[in-house]
C-alpha cells in the first residue's frame, strides 16, 4: 500500500515520542523518516528497528559525549543515529571547518543520512558519508548512492565518516509517494499508541467541548 | 507612498485580537473565486445518479485553463440518530473527494468503497481531499417541503440558518493517503494555501443546491405535482456551514512559518494601504459602499454564546462610531487610511479594529493581491537548528519574543490549568484539566510560552559564548522550544504571544483566526472550543461567476435605492 509522506511523518513523530524521545528529537526522527521514504528507502522499517532497540532508554546514554572530540562516541558504546545526526546538522558549520566528522558504533546508520541533507542545504555544499564500503552523498535535494544494500541497511556500523564538500555522482530524485510495509506500520503504531490518552466519557464531552446539540 | 511599518507582533499576536479577525481579500476563498473568474474556469455536472431516497453519486468538474478537477459526491440516506458533527462520528449525509482529473468508472467504484467510510477508508495520490457534510435538519426539510409544494422557502428560515449542509471535516495534504501538498503545490492554482479545500467546498455548495432541488422534485412527483425551482437569489444566499472543533486549534501552533506568512501578508497589505498619500475618489466611494454592505453582514450575524454576543454588541457600537467618524474625517486629505486606522485603534473594540483592517484592503486589489502568493510556506530551511548560535544570542532572542512568558509564574496552577492531548478516538485533539484528569503524560507540545520560559531558565548557568549545539545535546527536552525560538527570530508573526494552557484560554480564538483566513463569516461559537461558520454564503454559483461577481460577494448587496 502506498502512503503519503505526511502520513509517514505524522506516524513517525508519534512513534518516536512514544518510544520516549523528546518532542524536538521526535520531530527530527519524523522528518528523517519522511526524507528516506521519499528516496525510496524503507524508512519506517529502519525507524521501527531503532525505536525497538532504544525503547525508553535515557537519550544521554546514546548521545555523543562531546561535539569537540576528534571521534564522536556515546557512553553506551552505541550511538543513536537520530541524536548524532541531529547534532551533525546542528554542527554543519563545524563540519565545514573540520572537513570531516567521524562517529563510532552508530546504530541503523542510514537513519543518520537525512541530517546530511539539512547540513548540505545550510552549507550550500554536498555532504557525503561512508561506512562499511557504502558511500552516500546529498546536496539536500538529490541523493547518490554506491554500495551494497545489506550494508546500507545494517543495524550497526563501527565507523561512519561524514565529509564536506563532497562530489555528487549519479543522482537520484525524490518521489512523492512511498510504499510502506504493513509490518513496519504496525510496529510504529504500537509506539504511537502510547501517546494517545484513553478516551473516557468525560473527555469525550468536556475535552472536546461538545454537549450542545450539534444535530440541528 | 509613505513607508508605514508593519504592526508590532506584540500587538497583533495576542489571542483576543487573532480571535477577532475577519475575512479579507487575502482570504483563501476570495483568492480562489478571483482566480476562477480571471481564468474563466468552466464548470460542469457530468454525473448525477441519485435516487428518490437521496442515495447515489454525482460528479462536478472544474476546468482550469490547464487541468480538470472533479468533485465526486456520495449521497446517503442517513437515519437521524447517526447524524453528529463530531469528528468521532461514523456516518454522514454526504461524503466527498476532490479528484485530480476526470474519474473513470473504476475510480468511482473504488472511491465508493472508501469515501463514505472517511477515516476508515483509504485513498490514493489521485485524490486531493476527503470531506463530509451533514444536513441542517431544520432548514433541509423546510426547503424540500416548500419547493415540493410549489413555494419558495421562507426568507426568515433561510437567514436563521444560512446553509443546507455543513461540513464536519475537509481533509487535504496527504490525509488518509491523499496527495501530499508537495505533489501539487507548484501548480499555479494551488500555490496559495488551502485552495484544494476551498475548491472542494465551493463545488460542494453547488452539489447541495442541486441535491435539495432533486429531492424536492422527487417528493413533488410522488404527490403528482411539480416542484418550484429554488430562486437564484436564495440559492446564492446559502453557504456551506462548517462545524469546527479543537482539531483545528493546534494547526496554527504546529505550522509557525505558514502562520507567520499569513499574518505577514495581511500586515504588509495593511501597511501598504496606510502608506497611500492621497486616495482617489473612486476608492473612497468603494470604501464607503463596502462599509455599508458589511454592516448588513453583521446585522445577520447571530450567536447564542455570551462572549460572542458581547463582541457583537461592541461591533454594533463600532459601526455607529465608524459611521460618525466617516462623516467628519476628510479622506481626500493626505494619508487618509493611516489616519483612519489610527482612529480605529484608539476608538474601536478589537472586532471593530480588525474589521477596519479588512475594509481598508478592499479598494486596493492592485496594491495588495500579489501578497496572496507569499502565504504558502516551505519549512525545509526553517526546520534546521542553527547550532552555532551563542547562548547569549539565544537568551536575548527569548527575552525579546517571550518576555511575557518569562515573566509568567508557571508554578501557579491557573497558568497551566489545561493540557492539550490526543485521544485514542480517531486521534481527536482535546483540551484537558491538568490537575483534574490523568492527561499530563500525554501532553502535546502546544504551550510555547511555558516551554520557552523553561528553556530560558535552563540556560541561566551556561556561559554566553557557548553554542546552542552543545546545550541542546545535553538537553534534548528543549530542542522543540529552541527550534520555535529560532523560527520566530526569522519570522516575527510565527508565535502566538499568549498562554495557550491558562485556565482562561479560549481555543475558539485560534479557530476563528484560521477560519477568517479561509474567508469564513458569521462565526458562531457553540462553546469555548467549537464553533459554526458559513462559507461562500452570498457567493456567485459557478454559472454566475464573472469578474464582476467574483470579488465583493461576501458583502451583501444594499437594498435598491441605497447604493
Amino acid at each position: 500500500m502506498t502512503y503519503s509522506l505526511n502520513e509517514i511523518e505524522a506516524l513517525s513523530k508519534r512513534a518516536a515520542r512514544g518510544s520516549g524521545l523528546a518532542w524536538g528529537l521526535a520531530e527530527e526522527a519524523a522528518k528523517g523518516t519522511r526524507w528516506l521514504s521519499a528516496f525510496g528507502f524503507q524508512g519506517t522499517d529502519l525507524l521501527a528497528d531503532l525505536l525497538e532497540m532504544n525503547d525508553r532508554i535515557p537519550a544521554i546514554d546514546v548521545s555523543p559525549v562531546s561535539l569537540r572530540a576528534a571521534v564522536w562516541h556515546a557512553p553506551a558504546r552505541r550511538m543513536s543515529p537520530l541524536i548524532a545526526g541531529a547534532s551533525l546538522s546542528d554542527c554543519a558549520v563545524r563540519l565545514m571547518e573540520r572537513g570531516s566528522i567521524t562517529m563510532e558504533n552508530v546504530c541503523v546508520p542510514l537513519l543518520a543520512v537525512p541530517f546530511m541533507g539539512g547540513a548540505a542545504l545550510r552549507l550550500g555544499h554536498p555532504v557525503a558519508v561512508e561506512w562499511g564500503g557504502v558511500r552516500v552523498a546529498t546536496d539536500g535535494r538529490h541523493l547518490c548512492l554506491h554500495g551494497e544494500t545489506d550494508i546500507l541497511y545494517t543495524r550497526m556500523t563501527t565507523e561512519m565518516v561524514f565529509s564536506t564538500p563532497a562530489k555528487m555522482t549519479g543522482t537520484k530524485e525524490p518521489v512523492m509517494r512511498a510504499s510502506v510495509s504493513p509490518q513496519s506500520w504496525d510496529r510504529l503504531a504500537v509506539f504511537a499508541h502510547r501517546t494517545f490518552a484513553p478516551a473516557t466519557d468525560e473527555s469525550r464531552l468536556k475535552g472536546a467541548g461538545a454537549g450542545l446539540n450539534d444535530n440541528d | 507612498m509613505t513607508e508605514v511599518p508593519n504592526r508590532d507582533p506584540e500587538l497583533v499576536m495576542r489571542l483576543a485580537r487573532l480571535g477577532s479577525f475577519h475575512q479579507s481579500r487575502l482570504s483563501f476563498k476570495r483568492v480562489l473565486t478571483r482566480r476562477m473568474a480571471a481564468e474563466s474556469w468552466r464548470f460542469d455536472c457530468t454525473a448525477f445518479e441519485i435516487d428518490g431516497n437521496g442515495e447515489g453519486h454525482a460528479v462536478y468538474t472544474a476546468n482550469t485553463p490547464e487541468r480538470t478537477y472533479s468533485l465526486i459526491a456520495f449521497a446517503h440516506d442517513l437515519p437521524p440518530e447517526k447524524r453528529s458533527d463530531r469528528v468521532i462520528a461514523e456516518a454522514w449525509d454526504a461524503t466527498f473527494t476532490l479528484f485530480d482529473g476526470v474519474p473513470e468508472d473504476a475510480d468511482i467504484q473504488r472511491l465508493a468503497q472508501n469515501i463514505p467510510l472517511q477515516e476508515a477508508g483509504r485513498v490514493t495520490g489521485r485524490e486531493l481531499s476527503v470531506s463530509r457534510a451533514n444536513r441542517s435538519v431544520r432548514l433541509w426539510e423546510h426547503v424540500v417541503a416548500s419547493l415540493a409544494a410549489g413555494d419558495q422557502p421562507e426568507t426568515a428560515q433561510i437567514e436563521a440558518v444560512g446553509y443546507l449542509m455543513r461540513t464536519t471535516a475537509v481533509y487535504g495534504s496527504g490525509k488518509l493517503g491523499a496527495a501530499d501538498r508537495e505533489m501539487i503545490a507548484d501548480r499555479p492554482e494551488f500555490r496559495v494555501p488551502f485552495q484544494v479545500e476551498m475548491l472542494s467546498v465551493y463545488l460542494t455548495r453547488w452539489f447541495v443546491t442541486d441535491l435539495v432541488q432533486h429531492m424536492a422534485c422527487c417528493r413533488a412527483q410522488q404527490n403528482g405535482t411539480t416542484a418550484a425551482k429554488l430562486a437564484p437569489q436564495i440559492a446564492r444566499s446559502l453557504g456551506i456551514g462548517n462545524s469546527t472543533g479543537l482539531g483545528m486549534a493546534p494547526f496554527l501552533l504546529n505550522h509557525p512559518v505558514l502562520f507567520n506568512n499569513w499574518i505577514a501578508a495581511r500586515e504588509t497589505a495593511l501597511s501598504r494601504v496606510r502608506g497611500i498619500d492621497i486616495a482617489k475618489g473612486a476608492d473612497i466611494a468603494l470604501f464607503h459602499e463596502l462599509f455599508e454592505r458589511s454592516t448588513l453582514l453583521f446585522a445577520a450575524w447571530q450567536s447564542e454564546h455570551p462572549l460572542q454576543r458581547e463582541k457583537l454588541a461592541a461591533l454594533q457600537a463600532d459601526v455607529v462610531a465608524l459611521r460618525l467618524c466617516l462623516q467628519t474625517i476628510d479622506l481626500s486629505a493626505p494619508h487618509p487610511w493611516d489616519r483612519l486606522y489610527q482612529w480605529a485603534e484608539q476608538n474601536l473594540s478589537l472586532e471593530g479594529q480588525e474589521w477596519v483592517v479588512s475594509l481598508l484592503l478592499e479598494p486596493y486589489g492592485a496594491l495588495v493581491d500579489d501578497l496572496a502568493e507569499t502565504m504558502a510556506a516551505d519549512n525545509t530551511a526553517t526546520f534546521r537548528i542553527a547550532g552555532s548560535m551563542t547562548i547569549a544570542d539565544l537568551r536575548a532572542l527569548l527575552e525579546r519574543v517571550y518576555h511575557w512568558a518569562i515573566e509568567t509564574d508557571w508554578s501557579l496552577p491557573a497558568n497551566r490549568a489545561r493540557a492539550w492531548y490526543v485521544s485514542e478516538e480517531k486521534l481527536e485533539p482535546r483540551l484537558g484539566e491538568r490537575f483534574e484528569e490523568p492527561v499530563e503524560e500525554y501532553e502535546q507540545p502546544l504551550a510555547p510560552g511555558r516551554d520557552a520560559a523553561a528553556l530560558h531558565r535552563a540556560l541561566s548557568h551556561w556561559p554566553d559564548d557557548a553554542q546552542v549545539a552543545e546545550f541542546i545535546l545535553r538537553h534534548p527536552e528543549h530542542r522543540h522550544a529552541l527550534r520555535r525560538a529560532q523560527i520566530v527570530g526569522r519570522a516575527p508573526y510565527a508565535e502566538i504571544r499568549d498562554n495557550t494552557i491558562s485556565e482562561r484560554v479560549m481555543p475558539i480564538d485560534m479557530l476563528r483566526c484560521k477560519l477568517a483566513f479561509f474567508g469564513a463569516t458569521k462565526f458562531d461559537p457553540r462553546s469555548d472550543r467549537w464553533l459554526r461558520i458559513s462559507m461562500y454564503g452570498n457567493a456567485p454559483l459557478p454559472q454566475e461567476l464573472t469578474s464582476d461577481t467574483a470579488e465583493y460577494w461576501p458583502y451583501p448587496d444594499l437594498p435598491k435605492g441605497d447604493a
